[in-house]
């Protein structure tokens, strides 16, 4: 009864510059949830994409209900049963959720000569559909009203409205409160009963003991293992993740840690911060950790000036300060180095030199305003070096370079500043595992020179790896603090999950 | 079930102040409301909309026409040398729309095809228009006939009603029920909010923006055909700067300039603002010279108060962030 | 180092152009050739469009358009004559300047801190100045005045003074956008307006500060147009933002934003200075000149066009040489 419903062989798909996926295999039975795990930048999205069309694939072959496949683009593959939930939704969010269910395929009747788009018969389904999924939306509103959690459904809906009997799910937890997690599960689970076959993509390993019947693992874009989770467990699974000891990774120079550096008391910003107080020390490497929106990036960018007005009081060196703005920021020796490094932190169509002098066009000037070039260059190949971007010259462009080395320029781009104290923001996020331990080895040899880091992170073992302390933060307001000694995943996530105000210090 | 009936939307925010300012005319204007001024305001209103609908469907999908006033000078020149050979009304019409159709088709040519944006392509194509007439006339066609001022001076439905008005109805009512019953407009508005969305959703995107200005075209045409009837002559500058009020309707009517939100009655209420301007003032006893200044600063006025409606502070959280644990954890 | 040759011989491609054209029109019409015509006809007609299009070339570079200047222009030169009448001609100046300068700052501030786009904000406030420029004036023309009959029709050293004033004005804004810091900021904010932010970039204060300076070149602009046409109505600025868009887009700079330079701009009103002139020269009808200056601008897009896919190519190229050599 359990025949297989979908199945990969031997799937090859390149980037330029990266081979992303080198030879997966893949099974999917109907009526299970197979989840797919890795690390982040492992492959598991491409993969993905690469089965529902959105890429092509170099070679490989795709047998979907027993045929051979090959999809040009998502709205081909869910004719043929494969939908896909996508981790970034794909909604069109002036539209309204009845329009997003049924683009490209909305029913049709005849009036007359005129086929003309039949709401009623739309509805009719798509409430069938909501009432199969057990929430209520209104299908007249439109999808940017919606929350987080609502948009999920529409996907979920969206692809019912298909035949599908291949489900996808990209993260989809990412964004959802517990209790939403807890909602989607009961569908996926009812789903799972309908006979349907779900591709689960997580890198939690805890909804994967859950939900999950069986677990396929990847690792730098290959195939590792397919187990029963019945038959395995955490260690096991993480231990195919990761592929190596954890602790070689993280080079923390033991340094000085001097007096108080810096500190905030009293910290809101309205609607996203609150009450936040927390000290740095000279040469410390302070960590921040927490769940996606609990507030992280939204303080960091606020002690910079980034987002308008916050209100407490922040002291440098035991001096009261007041910083209006990035540029007052900066003048203070703060400086910032933003998790999005395309939307936020670099101009990709500018030169590298370009990129490193744009923060400290003041300090190039000649007479006049006019720019000194020379000095420009100058900086430009000290911190090439340094840093050791991998670029030929101070004139390459920032676009042609790798991830890895596009955050090198931005780290680069900071430390051009010489900065007091550093916000690291996702330093290492979608960077290679060699490009990583190199940014990694950089922070612990600024540390010791003397520099003092903030950084915050997603990746748990990176912040144990690497920090002397490490806050926690929950919905706005700091949770916790851990010292390095009493700080390990486990007791870092209850309080990152749990909220237990007061755990910690 | 959390969403509320959104009922406090632009177009009826825009409907009220319509109605506000109809109201304060008859009361401040009484010979506002008189037969011969309201078939008047409705004749203006016509073509002015009638345009206003292709030029919305052009902006829905994020691009612009700025040639469209040369087009519709070429497209009068045009109907008025056909219409010297005594051509009736409706061989006119079909003449006008095809024309019209094809000089648009070629700026989503352009556009699509070249990958230039659509308010440089456009700029370029005016210019050409613009250049084509003075080839081809001298200045202007005139002595025209009867037949071909039939429909301003003849055409009147009961006698008072000028057909203009009649055209531009059905007009409007199909383009009401095509925006709501075709798959055509909705692939439109999935274009301007989300490209690339609307690619992966399988939409050929350059064949429907180029047929967004097909049809546009067609319609500018209609507008071509009733500015160059009203009159027994049809120079060469008859649509010039006509392009910045239809664009001007349609921005009034809250559809976005970047694409993918507005309502057609938005539009329909937008232009018949920008029609009701000038002898609205005019019966107030102001200088009908401050019309265009009252235009411009009702667009103003519209524009800020939508653009401080929709900003509310909001972050996204970006995509694919999470806590990451890579270890075995619970 | 391929990006700086690359622009480099696309400018030179602009100067071979108006070579070319220049060349062919001179042996067509030796006529053309005669310094007075090339002066007091070819130069001297385009000064205003070139002196506007300067500005504008900031502008389109941030990401920006200003449908408006036109209109500005109109609006400051109508205030500044009724000035003059009441008040004499320094306050006509003062008047005409600062009026300019205020419709940009209104243009500014509604497209940084509102927020809206800058074709809409530009669209409405060009309706607006139109408006208040008729309302004003109640649809009668403004006569020029001593200063602006100065600024238009004073020859200086052999030259008129309003072509001094542009390659005074040129000069600057060639060294402005390519040499000092506040170009490099200008091109940041045209390539990445967030980026710009978050390198400590005031994007605010600098959109503000050159839709205001679109203004106020604008207003000197108005003075020379008074001077030169010595009697001006209020619908004199219709399609002036259209040809200076023209000859910005011709100078190779994209509507996009970040990618541009003010020589191709010179260039490019120089193009159009020749082409209009020689067709007249030519005896060819004036309006034609339209449809060929409309036809050049077309080529030059598809050009562009067609160069800008050479170089993603040569980009993604280039991308796997790095990649096989490291």
């Amino acid at each position: 009864m359990a025949e297989t419903i979908l199945e990969l062989k031997n799937i090859v798909k390149t980037f330029p510059g990266v081979k992303a996926l080198s030879g997966i295999d893949f099974q999917l039975r109907s009526g299970e949830v197979h989840a797919i795990c890795g690390e982040n930048g492992a492959g598991k999205s491409t993969l993905m994409k690469v089965v529902c069309g959105v890429h092509k694939p170099d070679s490989g072959t795709m047998i979907v209900n027993g045929k051979e496949e090959k999809f040009s683009n998502p709205l081909e593959a869910y004719g043929k049963g494969v939908s896909i939930i996508f981790q970034e939704t794909s909604l069109f969010e002036e539209m309204t959720v009845l329009d997003n269910l049924y683009l490209g395929h909305e029913m049709m009747k005849k009036i007359g000569p005129f086929s003309v788009i039949d709401y009623g018969a739309m509805k009719q389904k798509a409430e069938e559909i909501f009432k199969r999924l057990n929430t209520k939306i209104d299908l007249d509103a439109q999808v940017k009203s919606l929350g987080m959690a609502q948009k999920q459904m529409v996907e979920i809906a969206k692809a019912l409205t298909f035949q599908a009997n291949i489900l996808i799910f990209d993260e989809p937890t990412a964004s959802l409160t517990q209790r939403e997690v807890t909602a989607l599960f009961q569908i996926i689970e009812n789903l799972k009963r309908e006979g349907l076959g779900i591709v689960y993509i997580s890198h939690r390993l805890e909804e994967i003991f859950e939900i999950c019947d069986r677990v396929t693992v990847i690792r730098d874009g290959q195939y590792i293992s397919t187990k029963d989770v019945k038959e395995t467990n955490k260690d096991e699974l993480v231990a195919d993740m990761v592929g190596r000891k954890m602790g070689s990774y993280y080079p923390k120079a033991n340094t000085k840690i001097g007096g108080e550096l810096f500190r905030a008391e009293h910290y809101y910003d309205e609607g996203f911060l609150e009450d936040i107080s927390f000290f740095v020390k000279k040469g410390e490497i302070l960590g921040f950790s927490g769940l996606a929106g609990a507030g992280r990036t939204e303080l960091m960018e606020s002690i910079c000036g980034l987002t308008g007005k916050a209100a407490g009081k922040l002291y440098l060196e035991g001096q009261e300060i007041e910083i209006h703005n990035y540029e007052e920021a900066m003048e203070h020796g703060i400086v910032y180095v933003s998790e999005d490094r395309g939307k936020y932190g670099l101009i990709v169509d500018m030169s590298v030199e370009k990129n490193i002098s744009l923060p400290q066009l003041k300090k190039l000037k000649k007479q006049l305003d006019f720019l000194d070039i020379r000095k420009e260059k100058e900086l430009g190949e000290t911190y090439i070096r340094e840093v050791g971007i991998k670029a030929p010259d101070g004139e390459f462009l920032v676009a042609n370079l790798s991830g890895g080395n596009q955050q090198k320029v931005s780290v680069s781009r900071a430390l051009a500043l010489k900065p007091k104290l550093l916000l690291l923001d996702e330093p290492t996020r979608g960077v290679d595992v060699n490009a990583k331990s190199e940014i990694h080895k950089i922070i612990s040899e600024l540390t010791g020179q003397g520099l003092t880091i903030i950084m915050v992170s997603s990746e748990l073992p990176e912040l144990l790896g690497m920090c002397d302390r490490i806050y926690v933060m929950k919905d706005g307001s700091i949770a916790g603090c851990f010292d390095r000694e009493e700080a390990t995943q486990e007791a870092i996530l209850s309080v990152a999950l749990e909220s237990k105000k007061g755990v910690g210090a | 079930m959390k969403t509320k009936k959104n009922f406090m939307t632009k177009e009826f925010y825009l409907f009220c102040f319509l109605v506000v300012i109809m109201l304060l005319l008859a009361v401040l204007a009484p010979g506002f409301y008189t037969l011969n001024n309201i078939m008047s305001i409705l004749n203006s209103f016509s073509y002015i909309l009638i345009s206003a609908i292709g030029m919305n469907l052009i902006i829905l999908t994020g691009n612009i026409d700025v040639s469209t006033g040369a087009l519709i000078s070429v497209v009068a020149l045009a109907c008025a040398a056909i219409g010297k050979m005594g051509v009736p009304f409706a061989g006119l019409l079909v003449a006008a729309m095809i024309l019209g159709a094809l000089l648009s088709t070629l700026n989503g040519l352009f556009i699509t095809g070249l990958k230039i944006p659509a308010i440089v392509a456009t700029l370029a194509t005016t210019q050409i228009f613009q250049g084509v007439l003075p080839l081809t006339v001298e200045g202007s066609i005139y002595d025209l006939p009867a037949s071909f001022t039939w429909l301003a001076f003849k055409a009147k439905i009961f006698g008072v009603v000028p057909a203009s008005v009649l055209i531009c109805l059905i007009v409007t009512v199909f383009f009401l029920l095509f925006t709501k019953y075709s798959r055509f407009v909705k692939k439109l508005y999935a274009i301007g909010n989300n490209r690339n969305g609307a690619r992966l959703a399988g939409i050929n995107v350059d064949r429907t923006v180029v047929l967004s200005y097909t049809i546009a075209g067609a319609l500018f045409g209609i507008t071509a055909l009733i500015v160059a009837t009203a009159g027994q002559r049809v120079t060469t500058t008859m649509g010039t700067g006509m392009e910045m009020t239809f664009i001007a309707a349609v921005v009034l009517g809250g559809t976005s300039s970047s694409g993918g939100s507005g309502k057609l009655i938005g539009t329909v209420i937008g232009a018949f603002i920008l029609a009701i301007v000038a002898p609205a003032i005019n019966f107030l006893g102001i200088s009908p010279n401050w019309a265009d200044a009252v235009k411009g600063a009702i667009i103003l006025i519209s524009v800020v108060v939508s653009a401080s409606r929709n900003r509310k502070r909001k972050r996204v959280v970006p995509a694919g962030q999470k806590l990451q644990t890579g270890g075995g954890v619970s | 180092m391929t990006k700086k040759r690359w622009k480099f011989s696309f400018n030179a491609a602009l100067f071979l152009i108006w070579l070319i054209l220049f060349g062919f029109i001179a042996i067509k019409a030796p006529n053309f050739l005669k310094p007075n015509y090339l002066i007091s006809v070819m130069l001297r007609n385009i000064i205003e469009i070139g002196m506007v299009a300067l500005p504008m070339t900031l502008i389109i570079i941030t990401g920006g358009i200003d449908l408006s200047v036109g209109n500005i222009m109109v609006l400051s030169c109508m205030l500044g004559g009724m000035a003059a009448t009441a008040a004499g001609d320094v306050a006509a100046v003062l008047v005409t300047l600062l009026v300019g300068v205020l419709c940009g700052i209104l243009n500014g501030l509604l497209i940084a801190k509102v927020k809206i786009t800058p074709m809409v904000t530009t669209l409405a406030t060009m309706y607006l100045y139109l408006g208040l420029a008729r309302g004003i004036t109640r649809g009668d023309s403004i006569y020029a005045y001593p200063f602006a009959a100065f600024m238009g029709n004073t020859v200086v050293l052999g030259l008129p003074i309003q072509i001094w004033l542009y390659i005074l004005l040129a000069v600057i804004f060639v060294y402005v956008l390519s040499k000092t810091t506040l170009g490099r900021k200008i091109y940041s904010i045209g390539l990445n307006p967030n980026a710009a932010r978050y390198a400590g970039i005031k994007t605010d204060r600098i959109l503000i500060g050159i839709y205001a300076l679109a203004g106020l070149i604008c207003a000197l602009a108005a003075f020379i147009w008074l001077g030169r046409f010595t009697s001006i109505k209020y619908d004199a600025g219709t399609n002036f933002n259209l040809k200076v868009i023209t000859v910005v887009v011709l100078g190779g700079t994209s509507i996009n934003g970040g990618i541009g330079d003010m020589k191709g701009t010179i260039l490019g009103t120089l193009i159009i200075a020749t082409l209009n002139s020689g067709l007249t020269v030519l005896n060819i009808p004036i309006d034609v000149q339209t449809i060929v200056q409309g036809a050049v601008l077309m080529i030059a897009l598809i050009s562009y066009a067609v160069l800008n896919e050479r170089a993603k190519k040569k980009k993604i190229l280039k991308v796997e040489d790095a990649k096989n050599a490291g």
